[in-house]
């Protein structure tokens, strides 16, 4: 569901949350994104900072400048003008990650979770069965045989979460109850109908599958991906996932530590919101 | 430079108003968990109320000066000792090149300030000096500080005055028996989720005490306490908001936010993450964070519901406490 207009909620008296909707797609997130964009380009004296999410966003401002009633009454008015259709074409990197699928070091973190919770199904038959899929293979071939739209970066320093631009490949999943302790750095998993990479080694509950070589994120800058901005990812960026084996991996992960990686990433492409709607009605005829 | 001879538990460096402009990316505001110790730390040595200072927890560390200077010692309370003499906490103290400053472990409280004049002079990441351990950003380089490391410091006038806090001014860290009592109540509003749970759940909330867990820290505290019940609202919502009633879709997390992960509720501190898949009924306004961060394991904690124009009031008159008018000139240092 879309809300007409945006709702708003104070979260304590320098928050807000501004909710445009409560499903997960992402015609919403475009509204989300597109809504953020224009917010910041107002540059509304007071508000601090934005995090959009998938169909909501965060509004920070330093009460002391602005009142809370001022906040929603400037963004009600950027919504009023932008326009029905939000908009139909933005500047969109593509990115090109490579991933080691069922590469040993999730299977060994997986092993690990299942010591304490023996009942849990490894992760990749847990997804094969919940999305009725035969194998691994099949697993791989539908998770790597899509573009990913970054609907969103949070909870730790460039952490993404992706939705499948192809329909046909969507996947989904139930998170992991009780959260795992650990995960490896460069872990892909799928959560509710997200996939998402982890950055470091951190806590999770998305199901887990693959891992990339490919930092997304670095404190200390060293690649040249990270001159602007120590995270990798914008929302509104593309992704796709290229199957990688062992060697593959391993020659990456050398580049990466003696600081010539370079990031497979092209940056001259616009995406078209408007072409992409009129594909996705197609397929609906077929 | 400032010689880190005994680190103590996660001592970093901390500077307001933190990390700002990069939580879209993920990356926390951080600063001091007791903002007002923190500032008053800061006047007491001489400087503007938001400079680089050191934050220890629980454990403080063991610092050895290397150039003549004022410090202060606020926030949670320690027996500390300058060589072999015993030093007050909430005055400046003068110190010489060469003397060594020992914390004993928080007697009351969770976290201590460190202010020393002229400041801590790390490098800026991302705008901030700002630590924010658990992604190892800040401090020298690897988040809290070690032994042995060596802290760069500020440019520091040559004179110093002599201050003290007034009693009044000082904020209240109760010792442990009494907190959760009425005065020490902290204030929560409600919003952004409150209408995911009942009504019986939100009268329950401000009718009972919270304990705090031991899995607590800089990015949030963990309670324990009565069971909580839904409204529809958590029932009736699309599949992807996930299976559990606690599960909102994916969300920004306010600084103070108390959010409901399954039963357990969390409240999100400095160092929180920016979203994540939990609803949050209730969010604790700035002037009240500082009781968070003073808050310690098995503590117990009650809440008290509080208005907009409550929070926005009680802002203010924080920040008028955070200023030279609650200190008061001394003559000598007397333990």
């Amino acid at each position: 569901m879309h809300h007409s207009e945006p709702r708003f909620s104070p979260a304590g008296d320098s928050f807000i949350e501004v909710e445009l909707g409560n499903e997960m797609s992402f015609d919403l997130n475009v509204k989300v994104q597109a809504l953020a964009r224009a917010i910041r380009e107002a540059r509304i004296d007071g508000v601090m900072e934005l995090v959009p999410e998938l169909a909501s966003m965060l509004v920070s401002y330093d009460p002391d400048r602005i009142s809370y009633d001022d906040v929603v009454m400037e963004i009600q008015r950027i919504f009023g003008q932008q326009s029905g259709e939000g908009v139909l074409d933005m500047p969109s990197r593509l990115f090109t990650v490579p991933l080691y699928y069922f590469d040993p070091w999730t299977e060994e973190c997986v092993a690990d979770y299942r010591k304490t919770y023996p009942a849990k199904v490894a992760d990749p038959e847990l997804l094969c069965e919940a999305n009725g899929l035969a194998d691994r293979g099949a697993l791989q071939r539908m998770h790597s045989g899509t573009e990913y739209w970054v609907a969103a970066l949070g909870f730790w320093p460039g952490l993404c979460s992706l939705m499948p631009l192809d329909p046909r490949n969507r996947l989904s999943a139930p998170k992991y109850n009780p959260p795992r302790g650990w995960t490896p750095k460069g872990t892909i998993g799928v959560g509710g109908g997200l996939t998402s990479m982890y950055p470091d080694r951190t806590p999770g509950g998305y199901q887990i599958f693959a891992r990339t070589p490919m930092p997304i994120w670095d404190k200390d800058q060293r690649l040249t991906a990270f001159n602007d901005s120590l995270a990798l990812f914008r929302p509104g960026d593309r992704v796709r996932f290229t199957p990688i084996g062992r060697e593959e991996y391993y020659f990456i992960e050398a580049k990466v530590n003696d600081g010539t990686y370079q990031h497979p990433m092209i940056d001259y492409q616009v995406f078209s919101v408007a072409r992409y709607r009129d594909w996705l009605s197609d397929l609906d005829k077929e | 430079m400032l010689e880190i001879i005994k680190h103590g538990l996660e001592t970093t460096v901390q500077e307001l108003p933190g990390r700002i402009g990069y939580w879209e990316q993920g990356f926390p505001p951080s600063g001091p968990a007791d903002a007002w110790s923190f500032r008053l730390a800061n006047l007491l040595a001489g400087n503007p109320r938001d400079t680089a200072a050191l934050e220890w927890q629980f454990i403080g560390p063991t610092l050895r000066f290397h150039r003549d200077g004022v410090i202060a010692l606020t926030g949670a309370e320690t027996a500390a000792r300058l060589d072999d003499k015993s030093v007050p906490m909430w005055q400046t103290i003068p110190v010489r090149a060469g003397q060594v400053l020992a914390c004993s472990p928080a007697k009351t409280g969770a976290r201590g300030y460190v202010a020393i004049s002229g400041g801590l002079a790390t490098a800026n990441v991302l705008g901030s000096r700002a630590t924010f351990h658990m992604a190892g950003l800040g401090g020298l380089g690897a988040g809290a500080l070690k032994a042995g490391q060596q802290v760069p410091l500020g440019e520091s006038g040559a004179t110093h005055k002599l201050m003290r806090v007034v009693d009044s001014a000082r904020p209240p860290i109760a010792p442990a028996a009494s907190a959760g009592t009425i005065d020490n109540r902290i204030a929560a509003m409600l919003g952004p989720n409150d209408t995911w749970l009942d009504d019986d759940s939100i009268m329950m909330f401000f009718d009972s005490e919270w304990t705090v867990s031991t899995q607590s820290n800089r990015t949030g505290l963990r309670m324990s306490g009565p069971q909580f019940t839904f409204s529809a609202q958590a029932y009736a919502k699309p599949a992807e908001h996930g299976s559990e009633p606690s599960n909102i879709l994916d969300h920004g997390y306010p600084v103070g936010g108390i959010s409901i992960a399954g039963q357990t509720p969390i409240i999100f501190i400095h160092d929180s993450p920016s979203a994540g898949g939990f609803f949050v009924p209730f969010t604790v306004p700035r002037f009240d964070l500082w009781r968070l961060g003073q808050a310690r394991p098995h503590e117990k904690l009650r809440f008290r519901r509080t208005s907009m124009a409550q929070a926005n009031e009680g802002r203010r008159r924080l920040d008028k406490l955070c200023s030279l008018q609650s200190l008061i000139e001394i003559d000598t240092v007397d333990a």
